[in-house]
């Protein structure tokens, strides 16, 4: 087991000089089960296939345990990998499958044997050892991949979207099956997805990345309520963050949000989270409202200024929630890679913003009426619209 | 489920068990470095030899191409020393390229020295007096095949095994019986009286070296010590996969294009040693027509230039003219290949579009009909040829025998296909367009795949008949297999010589040059009247044909493509 | 109805496909006197026999002679002698009509006739009970013809006037005969030789070269790649002066290495191979990376076990060129030397344009085309589908 450490580390591919990954430093901690997340295209899995040694570094220095990699060849750097497909190979049998590594690595047979039993009855794979990988189903699949990466102990599991071929129902299952061999063999994981639930549910710590660019990296939980900027408070989250770009008014200790002609007031714990928005009286900054972050009027005690009548275009009545969408009339806030809340992804209307608030089920929500609803300002999110950052 | 027990221990991780310690490369690295300091100075001994003139040996080879050779290999030779004992980064590849190459040219040298690649002769020779033992081999192979194959169905099966085992005693009993009928004594006499002369110790000295020096260089410990990336690492092994392709696509395949280029400047002889360079004298003389005027019909060579041949006389805006060219036999083939072509080309092809269109309509049996089409083009052109003669023969062929039952032929006044000036070119088409219309029909099939089959659906709907689908959607759907089809097509009648060989009566070319092609004038100057030279500036004028012959046919496609229509 | 109509024309086809075939089998079991029938058949026969014993009179036992049946007459009748001297009389007030009798079998008068300016002797026959005068126009060899139902009536005809009787008899013995007489046993373990060895020069080269083509990456590579696929366009007459040089400076004239050696080199076989390597996934070659496999091993391990069905259309193609190519061996093997002889030389050879023994060469030709159309049937799959998706041949 060991640490992976990138530092500074770049990829650019010399065909159209696009970074793939820029400048990324990245600490994986020994033992750690890090998520690597991001929209396609962001670099994540070749981040992931860096560690592999199936993507060379272009530039700055990969480290796993106390080896630097960069000039290492896959087979030599004791890592083991899960594809998205899985790769099995298809004219061996579940039980070569398993054991090729061994195989190539020349272990003692009896060794090997028992290993790949090992690893078949830990994972209920044993009946099935001399069946070839097409008879197996797709969650089998998917175990004899895991099967072949633990068989090796190796200092690192490296898995590219290992759940995305299953369905909805086993994908839950084997989540949990993961994180089980995880925190069994104490092995350093990295795990590339680009499903937030995955990553959200499963890391110790999540790493967002954005264009080759490392976001954030934090426990999911930190991630959530303390987003490093823009992206991240829009990249996670689901249904996501509401991003409105608005007007702060109001006096620096009780500062006003004006935004499609509501004004909501600013609670002043808000203001411990965002000590900066002080400094932007009378500018333009853009306020994050999680859909959580609304109620029903009268659900939640709350100033009164902490209350807007909206107009309710669609409600969706999910049983333990019911999500309101209205529109604010207000040009939405364009995040490049981030999921959009949106009705109808192809016609947005440039100018306005579809917000959605998520409030206690019990409530009967008619289509196009009236809604009063309270907010917990205390909770909002503050960007600066130029750089995106925090006003932290 | 749930992961079951609770074993999480795996043991060691198996990189930890197996990594190598790094070995010192050592005293090793020097002995390579001196290597290629012997290497040096025997190129540089090549260099002094060659420029004296060490040609004789090779009388083929021109000198500077030896020399060339030599000062390259003490280039690379110096540099290798250099760079090994600098531990410079360049000095692996380098150093392995030198030793590589070496090895492969000092192999292939030693085998010819040992007379290892004549002595396939000779292995012909066992093969023949064991052809029998063989033959038990094959059945032997085939049987433990086909027995792994059930095997590996039923992993577990013992009958299956049982099987397996008798079939390998049965290939291995008639593998010994083979070797002794084979007698390979007479290999192995070769190898012994050539192993001691010390030319070939000398080579096979060298090519051991060599692939010594390559081995190491090769290891990961040099990979290491010379501090080689990955991706070099990556091309040199992809160089090293495709190294025994890319020999033999240089010596076999651009050497002899460049060779053949060259030999076609020069008047150049299969056994004469003097060769003289003429230019385009080849081409002049192949291609060289003149037209004159004649006061009457029919007139001879008289009104032509010396040298020059009647090829035909013509009448023209009231006028007797005569045409000749020097090299007429050449002319009269190109004239050949082109009726030839346009009368075999379409003949081969159309049956193609048509019958794949009824194949291609998934009714039962279509398979075997695929099946059975293609069967001339597998059988092989010398049986269908011999076969073809013989039903072609003037007295008792059965074309004429068809030809008589439906009272168009009598026994005796039988017509002779071959022996006629008037239908013997006519009777070759018939051969092959019947030998290529199956693979055609085949290539055809490939096409209607990619057809959609909504247009079909569509066109039914509209109410089309079969002949307005076809004409419609089948062939301008199939526009480019077409190109393709005919591009092939043309491409080997071009080239048509085998059925020419047998066929033609009462030699090759007969009846008085009727079914000449180029090909055949070819093969007569280059190996009956050994003008080797002339020869090959017929070979390049034939290229140009038939890749102009292409080029026509593509820019036909693109217009037709772009004008949106299809004749 | 368009559907009988499709049927018909493919049938129509087929049997013009077929026929040849049908022709060379026929005539490859041929007896040596039925190959220049005319009408042609397509049934090998043999002349029909009975055994002498059956008739009662001759007591020349157990040899069998053959039967005819003889013009204007019912019958069949056995040939049981066929050198009698045979003298043919000519009625001397019926010139047209002819007398064939034994020579003995007529009594000289000691008159002589004038016929045609010529003098001839005067000879008594007798035809059912007539006496005829006649005279001898000439003495020739016939046939003792008796009938197989009346050993009794024995006529002595000319042979060539009557008619043999056939029977279904193909002569096997045309394989044996042809395979050790006309020396193409050789011609085929040379030519099994040449096309094992040059089918699995192909798989290895093109395996080993097609790889390195899909899957690793060295400068100049796509280059390369172009050179081999532009050097299909040159046609191999081009190429066959030079070749011909080396061969015949590498002393292999007349051997079976030049027929072997340069022929294992295949740009269509390696872009075979590298199109398919292309198409299986690279992430089996990413894991076997990680499991630690060598380039080789995963080359040996797990692309070609993969690749089997390329592997197959490949052995397919370089079979069925290595067994019927005939110009290059024509050119190589030029010295007469029956040695290194390959089948589809030996055929054209014994095939020649006069050849008499049309069943013998037409056995040879069964022999050559049988192997590559039963690969063919065998590996109909792999081929059609390549032959159809890459267009190579």
């Amino acid at each position: 087991m060991a640490a992976v450490s990138f530092s500074n580390v770049t990829k650019e591919y010399t065909s159209d000089g696009i970074r793939a990954v820029d400048e990324l430093n990245l600490e994986i901690d020994d033992g750690e089960f890090l998520v690597l997340v991001g929209p396609s295209g962001c670099g994540k899995s070749t981040a992931l296939r860096m560690i592999a040694g199936l993507e060379e570094v272009t530039d700055g220095e990969l480290a796993i345990g106390d080896r630097i990699v960069n000039e290492v060849p896959p087979g030599d750097r004791d890592i083991a990998m899960v594809f998205q497909n899985y790769a099995l190979y298809p004219h061996m049998t579940v039980r070569d499958n398993i054991a090729f590594a061994l195989q190539v690595a020349k272990l003692p047979k009896p060794e090997i044997r028992e290993r790949t039993q090992k690893a078949a009855a830990m994972l209920g794979l044993t009946e099935y050892l001399d069946r070839l990988p097409k008879a197996l189903s797709g969650g089998q699949r998917q175990r004899v991949a895991m099967g072949r990466a633990i068989v090796r102990s190796p200092q690192v599991f490296l898995m590219d979207e290992p759940l995305s071929n299953l369905d909805a129902k086993l994908r839950v299952q084997m989540r949990s099956e993961i994180i089980q061999i995880q925190k069994r063999l104490g092995t350093t994981m990295v795990y590339v997805t680009h499903d937030q639930i995955e990553a959200m549910t499963m890391g110790h710590r999540v790493a967002v990345m954005r264009k080759g660019i490392l976001q954030q990296v934090a426990p999911p939980q930190r991630l959530y309520h303390e987003p490093a900027n823009l992206f991240v408070a829009a990249f996670i989250g689901s249904p996501s963050m509401n991003l409105l770009t608005c007007f702060v008014g109001g006096t620096a200790s009780h500062p006003v949000v004006e935004v499609a002609g509501h004004r909501i007031g600013i609670d002043a714990r808000a203001l411990d989270r965002y000590p900066r928005l002080a400094d932007s009286m009378g500018e333009q900054v853009i306020v994050g409202i999680r859909p959580e972050h609304f109620a029903m009027a009268g659900d939640i005690d709350v100033p009164e200024d902490q209350h807007i009548t909206v107009h309710v275009e669609l409600a969706e009545a999910m049983g333990s929630e019911v999500h309101i969408h209205t529109p604010f009339a207000v040009p939405p806030v364009s995040v490049e890679g981030a999921p959009v809340n949106a009705e109808d992804e192809d016609q947005i209307d440039t100018s306005v913003t579809h917000v959605i608030a998520r409030v206690e089920g019990v409530h009967v929500v008619e289509n196009d009426s009236d809604a009063r609803l309270a907010v917990k300002s205390h909770l909002f999110h503050f960007f600066d619209p130029a750089s995106g950052q925090p006003l932290r | 489920m749930t992961i079951v027990g609770d074993a999480v221990d795996f043991g060691e991780s198996i990189r930890a068990r197996t990594a190598e310690p790094d070995h010192d490369l050592g005293v090793s690295i020097r002995v390579l470095a001196v290597w290629h300091v012997v290497g040096a100075l025997a190129c540089a001994a090549g260099v002094m030899l060659a420029r004296r003139g060490g040609e004789a040996e090779l009388p083929w080879m021109p000198k500077y191409a030896l020399l060339g050779f030599f000062s390259a290999a003490l280039v690379a030779n110096v540099a290798s020393a250099y760079g090994v004992s600098a531990r410079t980064r360049w000095a692996r590849p380098t150093s392995l390229a030198v030793n590589y190459l070496v090895a492969v040219v000092g192999a292939t040298t030693t085998l010819h020295l040992f007379d290892a690649y004549r002595s396939i002769g000779s292995l012909g020779d066992g093969l023949y007096k064991a052809f029998l033992p063989f033959l038990v081999v094959c059945v032997g192979m085939i049987w433990v095949l086909v027995a792994g194959q059930l095997l590996a169905n039923r992993p577990t099966a013992s009958g299956p095994l049982l099987l397996r085992k008798a079939g390998w005693s049965l290939t291995a009993v008639a593998f010994v019986w083979f070797v002794v009928a084979a007698n390979p004594s007479g290999l192995i006499d070769t190898v012994g009286r050539s192993i001691t002369r010390p030319l070939t110790l000398g080579a096979l000295a060298l090519t051991v070296g060599a692939s010594l020096a390559t081995r190491l260089m090769w290891s990961r410990a040099a990979a290491r010590h010379f501090g080689t990336s990955r991706s070099t690492q990556e091309a040199l092994t992809g160089l090293a996969f495709l190294s025994p392709n890319l020999f033999g696509f240089l010596v076999f395949f651009a050497f002899p294009l460049l060779f053949s280029l060259v030999v076609s400047f020069f008047d150049w002889e299969t056994t004469n040693t003097s060769r003289e360079f003429i230019g385009f004298g080849n081409y002049v003389r192949a291609l060289s027509l003149d037209v004159s005027g004649a006061s009457r019909a029919n007139a001879g060579t008289e009104v032509l230039k010396p040298g020059y041949q009647v090829l035909m006389n013509l009448d023209w805006l009231g006028q007797h003219w005569v045409l000749g060219a020097r090299d007429v036999e050449f002319w009269l083939s190109m004239r050949n290949i082109m009726v030839f072509l346009v009368l075999a080309v379409p003949l081969a092809v159309l049956p193609g579009l048509v019958l794949s269109s009824v194949l291609a309509s998934k009714l039962p049996g279509m398979k075997v009909f695929r099946a059975i089409y293609f069967v001339p083009s597998v059988a092989g052109v010398i049986g269908v040829s011999i076969i073809w003669g013989q039903m072609f023969d003037a007295t008792i062929g059965w074309i004429n025998y068809l030809l008589d039952l439906v009272g168009l032929s009598s026994p005796g006044q039988g017509h002779g296909w071959l022996t006629q000036r008037s239908t013997a070119l006519v009777s070759m088409v018939v051969v092959f367009a019947w030998m290529n219309f199956g693979f055609n029909t085949i290539l055809y099939l490939a096409g209607h795949q990619a057809i959609p089959k909504e247009l079909y659906e569509a066109a039914e709907i509209d109410g089309a008949n079969v002949w307005q689908i076809f004409r419609r959607i089948t062939v301008p759907q199939l526009r480019n297999t077409t190109f393709y089809v005919l591009i092939t097509t043309s491409i080997m009648a071009l080239q048509l010589f085998d059925i020419v060989w047998i066929l033609s009566r009462p030699a090759p070319g007969g009846p008085n040059n009727a079914t000449l092609t180029p090909v055949l004038t070819l093969y007569q100057e280059a190996f009956a009247n050994n003008s080797q030279g002339y020869a090959s500036a017929l070979a390049w004028v034939l290229f140009i044909v038939i890749f102009g012959f292409t080029s026509v046919q593509f820019r036909q496609q693109r217009d037709q493509a772009t004008s949106g229509g299809l004749s | 109805m368009a559907r009988v109509g499709a049927y018909a024309g493919l049938v129509l086809v087929a049997v013009v496909v077929v026929f040849p075939f049908v022709v060379a089998l026929a005539t490859s079991t041929k007896n040596n006197d039925d190959i220049f029938r005319y009408p042609p058949t397509l049934v090998p026969s043999e002349p029909q026999t009975v055994e002498s014993d059956s008739l009662t009179n001759i007591d020349d036992a157990g040899n069998d002679v053959p039967v005819y049946r003889l013009t204007g007459i019912d019958g069949q009748y056995a040939l049981v002698d066929n050198d009698v001297s045979v003298a043919e009389f000519r009625p001397i007030d019926d010139l047209e009509r002819v007398i064939r009798r034994p020579l003995d079998d007529a009594a000289e008068t000691g008159d002589t006739v004038t016929i045609d300016g010529e003098e001839e002797d005067v000879y008594e026959v007798s035809v059912d009970d007539v006496t005829l005068v006649v005279y001898r126009s000439r003495v020739t060899s016939g046939g003792l013809f008796v009938n197989l139902d009346d050993p009794t009536d024995e006529r002595i005809e000319l042979i060539n006037l009557a008619e043999p009787l056939t029977r279904f008899g193909p002569r096997l013995e045309n394989f044996p005969e042809v395979i050790q007489d006309k020396q193409l046993g050789r011609a085929v373990s040379n030519t099994v030789l040449v096309t094992i060895a040059v089918v699995l020069g192909q798989i290895i080269t093109s395996v080993l070269g097609g790889y390195a083509f899909a899957r690793i990456e060295f400068k100049g590579r796509s280059g390369l790649f172009l050179l081999y696929l532009g050097s299909v366009m040159v046609p191999f007459v081009v190429l066959i002066i030079p070749l011909f040089q080396l061969m015949l400076q590498a002393g292999w004239l007349d051997n079976l290495a030049a027929l072997i050696i340069p022929w294992v080199f295949t740009a269509y076989g390696t872009f075979l191979m590298r199109q398919f390597f292309i198409g299986i996934p690279k992430e089996l070659e990413e894991a076997a990376l990680i499991d630690g496999a060598s380039r080789s091993r995963i080359l040996w391990k797990v692309m070609v076990p993969l690749a089997r069905p390329a592997i197959a259309t490949l052995a397919t193609f370089g079979f069925l060129y290595a067994w019927n190519s005939f110009f290059w061996p024509l050119v190589i093997i030029n010295s007469g030397n029956p040695d290194g002889r390959v089948l589809s030389l030996a055929l054209a050879t014994l095939g020649g344009r006069s050849s008499t023994d049309v069943n013998l060469v037409f056995a040879g030709a069964i022999i050559a085309m049988t192997p590559p159309i039963l690969v063919f049937l065998f590996a109909q799959r792999y081929f059609v589908e390549n032959s159809a998706s890459s267009g190579l041949k």
